[in-house]
């Protein structure tokens, strides 16, 4: 199943692309009402303006000057917190802008926390994360490369969740490597499917929602091009956990 | 359930900064009484105790969706009128679901506050012209009922 690395990075792009856009409905939802909420409040500004002119021009009824006033200061908060919930989307979707990018030291738990920020508003109020962080060393690593792993082994988490649900990020440091397991309390994996799951293409879900291209990549990223492995536990009906070791010091120059 | 003297207005949205951008702009622009809810399941126990002239409400929220709410609120007080503002996303499903709860109107995120306050405005009027026809009915019900009540006693008077 080998194919030309040229290919490979076409692949790869495709599916990030893909999932982008899949991501980018939600994207959509949350800026949505932050967005709608600063619409209104502007017209809102604009019509007490014209109405503080009007009291003011005519010298009357300050009191109700103080209460078209007092209103408009309920909406600054409200602007602030709207407008940190834009900054808040941008800052998530920064990290995944990249693609290729250059092997660096990296913090692996930060590139976890990009790919759960990213997901936190699909996963908002239905699935609650956990975070189980152990002390792990910096490695050198691609780390766009891994961001999207870990991108894809949590959107298929949420995926596999129906209803509201636990998905759990542990890290440890483990011998020589780092050990970072994802666990969901979705549906788990069918045993018939246990063998396909990594294959390109294989997919149980419907077209529009899954390539069945994530595993794939994500296995070619963690042992081809950072000399790790990647493996999982299922019990059908109880969800299941993603297991992805990365060598502390791997030398690059083997692949 | 009798007409409000000064009409109520229900805002129902997960989002807090929603109800709160809405009644600023209700505030400055009229008398309305306003009550904002972020949990569908509060304002759905609201309705059984207290009238209200309108119900805006979101549609994907937790624990209840929008259209669930309005289903409860048309069965609580028929004359309510019912207003769904939604996000584009949910707006296949919430159609959908439409048909089953009759809509008077169906808005989208981002609204302009002018058109929100033509359609608030407009189902007030609609809300309280049938509380209005039906205690003329019951109006009309008593004093039907009044004058049966005489004829029987003029019958048993004279017959
Ligand atoms: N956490 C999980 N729980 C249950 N099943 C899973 C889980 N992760 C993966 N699978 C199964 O493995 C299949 C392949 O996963 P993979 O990520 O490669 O593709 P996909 O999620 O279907 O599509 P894509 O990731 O390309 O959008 C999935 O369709 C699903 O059946
Ligand atoms: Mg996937």
């Amino acid at each position: 199943m080998a194919s030309a690395p040229a290919n490979e990075s076409v692949v790869a792009e495709v599916h990030r692309m893909a999932s982008v856009g899949r991501m980018l409905a939600a994207v959509v939802h949350e800026l949505n009402t932050p967005i709608a909420s600063l619409l209104s409040n502007s017209q809102t500004a604009l019509r007490s303006i014209e109405l503080l002119k009007d009291l003011v021009a005519g010298g009357r009824d300050p009191a109700r000057a103080m209460a078209v006033l007092d209103n408009l200061a309920s909406l600054a908060a409200v602007d602030e917190l709207a407008c940190e919930r834009v900054a808040a989307v941008v800052r998530s979707l920064r990290p995944f802008s990249r693609a290729g990018g250059v092997r660096c030291q990296t913090r692996i738990h930060d590139l976890l926390d990009d790919a759960l920020k990213l997901v936190e508003w699909t996963y908002r109020r239905r699935i609650a994360v956990q975070r189980d962080f152990g002390e792990i060393p910096e490695i050198e690593c691609l780390p766009e490369a891994l961001r999207q792993v870990f991108l894809n082994l949590l959107v298929n988490a949420g995926q596999a969740i129906e209803g509201e649900g636990v998905v759990t990020v542990r890290t440890r440091a483990e011998g020589d490597c780092i050990h970072i397991a994802i666990s969901d309390t979705g549906k788990g994996i069918r045993p018939e499917d246990r063998p396909r799951i990594f294959s390109r293409g294989f997919t149980t879900k419907p077209a529009g929602e899954g390539t069945g291209l994530g595993l794939a990549l994500a296995r070619d990223i963690v042992t081809g091009a950072h000399g790790g492995s990647i493996d999982f536990e299922s019990q059908p009906g109880a969800g299941a956990t993603f297991h992805v070791r990365l060598p502390i010091a791997y030398n690059r120059h083997a692949d | 359930m009798q007409t409000n003297a000064q009409p109520v207005v229900m805002i129902v949205d997960d989002e807090e900064m929603v109800i709160t951008s809405i009644s600023a702009y209700l505030r400055l622009e009229t008398e309305y009484q306003i009550d904002g809810f972020t949990d569908p399941q509060e304002a759905a126990r609201r309705l059984e105790t207290n009238p209200v002239d309108v119900v805006v409400t979101d549609f994907l929220m937790p624990k209840m969706n929008g259209v669930q709410l309005l289903a409860r609120s048309k069965q609580l007080q028929p004359e309510a009128a019912r207003i769904l503002l939604t996000g584009h996303a949910d707006k296949q499903n919430a159609i959908l679901a439409i048909n089953e709860v009759g809509v008077y109107q169906y808005l989208e995120k981002p609204w302009d506050n002018a058109q929100l306050l033509l359609v608030i405005q407009s189902a007030i009027e609609r809300t309280q012209l049938f509380r209005q026809l039906r205690e003329k009915i019951s109006e009309l019900d008593a004093a039907h009922g009044n004058l049966k009540d005489i004829q029987t006693r003029l019958l048993r008077a004279f017959l």
